[in-house]
Order: C-alpha cells, then structure tokens, then sequence
C-alpha cells in the first residue's frame, strides 16, 4: 500500500511538473509571437504582398495558443492534485483542440519560411518599387520599406545594384537608365541625404555606392521569428504530447 | 587636299578597373585617352569622340571641319555621331582629368534638341564602335583606331523570374509527420480511454485492483463466541465434579 502511495505521489509530482512547464512555454509562446506580430523590423509590408503571410497567421494562432496553454496548465495542476476526473477530463479535452491548433501553427510558419526565397523578394521589388500609380497603396508601402531597408542596412537591390541592370522593372519606367542605373538610396549618402559623389555612384566606383544585397538583412530576421514560431511551438507539443499521455494514464485510474 | 589624319596605335577600351557601371542599356565608360595625342595636338585643337554602329563603322567618313560634325540626333539615320568634344590639352600627360569618360551621361540635351555635342543615352543596345579623332581648324589631324566592339545590357522582364523554392523543405516534412503521428497517438490514446471506461461500466466490471485514491475500508467484525450455559440436567454444583443421583 505505501508502494502505491508513492507511485502515485511520484505521478502527482510529475504531472504538476509538467504542466508549470506547459504553463511557463505558453507564456514564452505568446511574449514571442507578440514581439513578431509587432513588425519590430519593420518588414511586414514586404511579406504582405508576397502571400507569404503565413508567418504572421502562425503568430497570431500563436499568442492564443500560448495564453491557452498557461490556462490549461493551471487547470491541469489544480485537476492532478484534487484528483478529480471531471476536471481532468475537461482539461484533456481542451489540451488536445489547443494541441490541434499548435499543430497547424507550427506547420504553417515552417512551410511558408521555406517560401521566402530571394527570387520571390526580387520579383516583388522590381514589380512594386516606385510604381507610380498614385492610387496603389501597398506599392507606395513597398517603396518606403525598402527605401527604409536600403537607407539602414546600407544595402541595394535583392542581390545587389545589378538587380536593377539586369531586369525592367517599374522603377525604370519612371526613371531613366543613365541617370539612375540603381536607385538613389543605393549611393552613400551624407548627412543631408544627399549622394557624396554623384557620378561615383552611376558608374560604380567602390566607396561610392552600396554594393551588397538586402536579402540577408530581410532574410534574417524573419527566419529567426519563424523559427522560433516553428520549432519552439513543436518543442512544447512534444512536451505537451507526455504530459497528456502522463495525464490519461492518471485519469484511468482515479476511481470514483 | 588636305592631309589625312595621322593613325594613332591606341585602341579605344572600357576602362580596367572594377566598376559596376562600366556599361549599362544606355551608357558605357571608357578609359581617357592620357598622353596619346601628345606630339600631334595643338593648344587650339579638340579631341572627339566618334561613335558608330559596329557595322557601320567601315563607312564612317571623317568630318572636313567643325561644321559637318554628324550630331547626336542624327545617330538613327546616319548610324553614327560625334560627341564629348574636349581641348586637347584635357588629355595631355600631366593633365588631371578622370581616369574614366562616361558616354551617353546627359539625358538633358536629348530632349532639348541643342546643337551642342550631345552626350545623350544611346538607344540601343548597339553594338557599338568608338574611335577619337583629333580635329584642327582646317580639319581631322589624328585619329585612333577603332575600339572592339561594345555591347550595352539588355534587361529581361521580371516575369521570367521564377519565385518557387528550389528545394522543398525537409523542416516542414519532419515536423509535420512527427506532429501528425503525435496527434495521432493522443486521439488513439484518448478514445481507447474512453472507451474502455465506457465498456467496463456497462459490464459492471469490477476494474479497480489498484485504485489510486484510497477508499475507506471497512471490515466486517466477527465477535468471538460467548461460553453457553450448561444444561439443566447434570445439577453440578461446583462445575466438574458430578454425582450420579
């Protein structure tokens, strides 16, 4: 009888465990997504337009996901220590739609991360930026994002100034070749925002233009959020998946 | 007549070093011609720039004088023009010029139809020939030789992009198959439960040989017999010790 008593003390200790380790996750879950879902990159205009938004639906699911896991855990540990079957059984229940919708989460940021290739983003930038349809809301949101993105990463282009030379794009409709073969945010600028040297630039000196491409500054940061969304979401299912196995195991045998 | 222009050994080039914008669909750069006209030049004399068609190159006539420059406008039908007209002593030995000269820089003059030597974007992607030639009052004095010829870019449509990943990714296979078989477990785990619960209850089975919660147990006291009195028939006084009557 004392066995049991520990078996079944050991299993309670457990359990509890468990579920403040559930509890703590979903809390961890939710600051994360908050803090992606709140564009601190400034990149969500280009991944709107991409329809690669499911990064940003994943967070959102995310944040619930995480404010439901806190409050199933403590329902879990008050449901393990009074060792009440209704409780337990209603808590079981709960974890598994939340598990469902952790699932379809995680799923969704890790095959919508695969998407965002540098084709995709060069293809985008060479549609949209300065398109000059004053009525296009979200072109004119796609030119300021990367006029932004090239001024603070001291970047050009996807892959570079060639972007612009190698591909028509709406950009070149408006402005001429020989006066702007890449964009003027592309040239090092000075204090006033003017280029240092002008015809440096055009032509291509080093020292005189930005040479490198802004994928990785755009690549970066939302690989490491959806990452995170990703794999941290699946490695508290995995814990999740234990603990509610742990949990039915604990339920068969509570009798009334 | 007068005498022709000297040929000069210098070949016209694109500049060595690494600029990202030596050639563009408009406008290319080429090295400045140092210390090859010295000897030949005059302070009063002009270096030009003659730009041909690479095909129409073998039928360029150079100008007699000033006057008869072919002008940039004229590229179309002429299939040639003469542009960046420079002093001579621009491009003398000790001079400071750029090392680079960009042809095709001003979009400006294109529009306003001056008469000036228009160094205006060219319109297509050529090939193109170039050649300088050094004219005097009374006409060509110099001339190099004609460059290789030069070919702008040309710039495909975005639409030929192809945005799909080249590699579909292996993450996503992995954590879906875990996940699903995860899910998979539960849901099997969670109905085998409840369905067992479910069957024992309607065949009232007794389940629980190892209950976790403790019940109370009770037992059933059994009391020990009292001692019986004795028959009536023995009339034994004290107990044992009996007299047959």
């Amino acid at each position: 009888m004392a066995k049991s008593d520990d078996c079944v003390h050991i299993l309670q200790g457990l359990l509890v465990f468990g579920n403040v380790v559930i509890g703590m996750c979903g809390i961890a879950l939710t600051a994360e997504c908050i803090y992606f879902v709140s564009n601190p990159h400034g990149l969500y205009p280009l991944l709107k337009v991409t329809e690669s938004n499911g990064i940003y639906t994943a967070a959102w699911i995310g944040i619930f996901v995480g404010l439901a896991l806190f409050a199933l855990s403590i329902l879990g540990i008050i449901g393990v220590i009074k060792a009440s079957r209704t409780l337990l059984l209603v808590y079981i229940i709960l974890m598994l739609i939340t598990f469902a919708f952790e699932m379809a989460s995680c799923i969704t940021a890790a095959a919508h991360q695969d998407s965002l290739t540098p084709s995709l983003f060069l293809k985008q930038m060479l549609e949209r930026y300065q398109n000059s349809d004053p009525a296009n809301n979200t072109d004119n949101e796609v030119t300021k994002t990367w006029d932004e993105l090239m001024l603070q990463n001291h970047c050009c282009g996807v892959l570079g100034p060639s972007d612009w030379q190698e591909y028509t794009s709406a950009f070149r409709r408006t402005h001429k070749d020989a006066d702007y073969p890449w964009p003027r945010k592309c040239c090092v600028l000075d204090a006033q925002g003017l280029p240092v040297n002008l015809d440096g630039c055009k032509l291509g000196v080093p020292g005189y233009y930005n040479s490198n491409g802004c994928y990785d500054a755009i690549s970066g940061p939302v690989n490491t959020h959806a990452w995170g969304v990703a794999w941290f979401g699946f490695a508290i299912l995995c814990w999740t998946f234990c603990v509610l196995l742990g949990t039915m195991f604990y339920w068969s045998g509570i009798e009334y | 007549l007068p005498t022709p222009p000297a040929r000069l050994p210098y070949v016209p080039h694109l500049p060595p070093m690494a600029l990202l914008g030596k050639v563009t669909a408009t406008t290319f750069a080429l090295e400045t011609p140092l210390c090859v006209f010295d000897g030949h030049a005059d302070a009063s004399d002009a270096v030009w720039l003659a730009v041909a068609f690479a095909n129409a190159s073998a039928t360029f006539r150079n100008p007699r004088s000033r006057a008869d420059v072919p002008p940039y406008r004229r590229l179309p039908t002429a299939r040639s023009y003469m542009t960046l007209e420079t002093a001579a002593a621009a491009y003398s030995c000790s001079a400071p010029s750029p090392p680079v000269l960009r042809v095709g820089a001003d979009t400006a003059c294109r529009d306003q139809g001056r008469q000036d030597p228009c160094n205006g974007p060219l319109p297509s992607p050529g090939p193109y020939r170039v050649k300088f030639l050094l004219m005097g009052c009374r006409g060509p004095k110099a001339e190099t030789r004609w460059s290789e010829p030069i070919l702008l870019r040309r710039a495909v449509s975005p639409g030929s992009i192809d945005p799909a990943p080249t590699r579909h990714g292996s993450d996503v296979v992995v954590i879906a198959s875990i996940l699903a078989s995860l899910g998979a477990v539960l849901a099997t785990a969670v109905l085998g439960a409840l369905g067992a619960k479910v069957w024992g209850s309607l065949c009232h089975q007794d389940l629980g040989t190892d209950a976790f919660t403790r019940r109370s147990y009770r037992t059933h006291h059994i009391p020990p017999a009292l001692p019986q009195p004795l028959p009536p028939g023995c009339g034994c006084s004290p107990p044992g010790l009996c007299r047959s009557a």
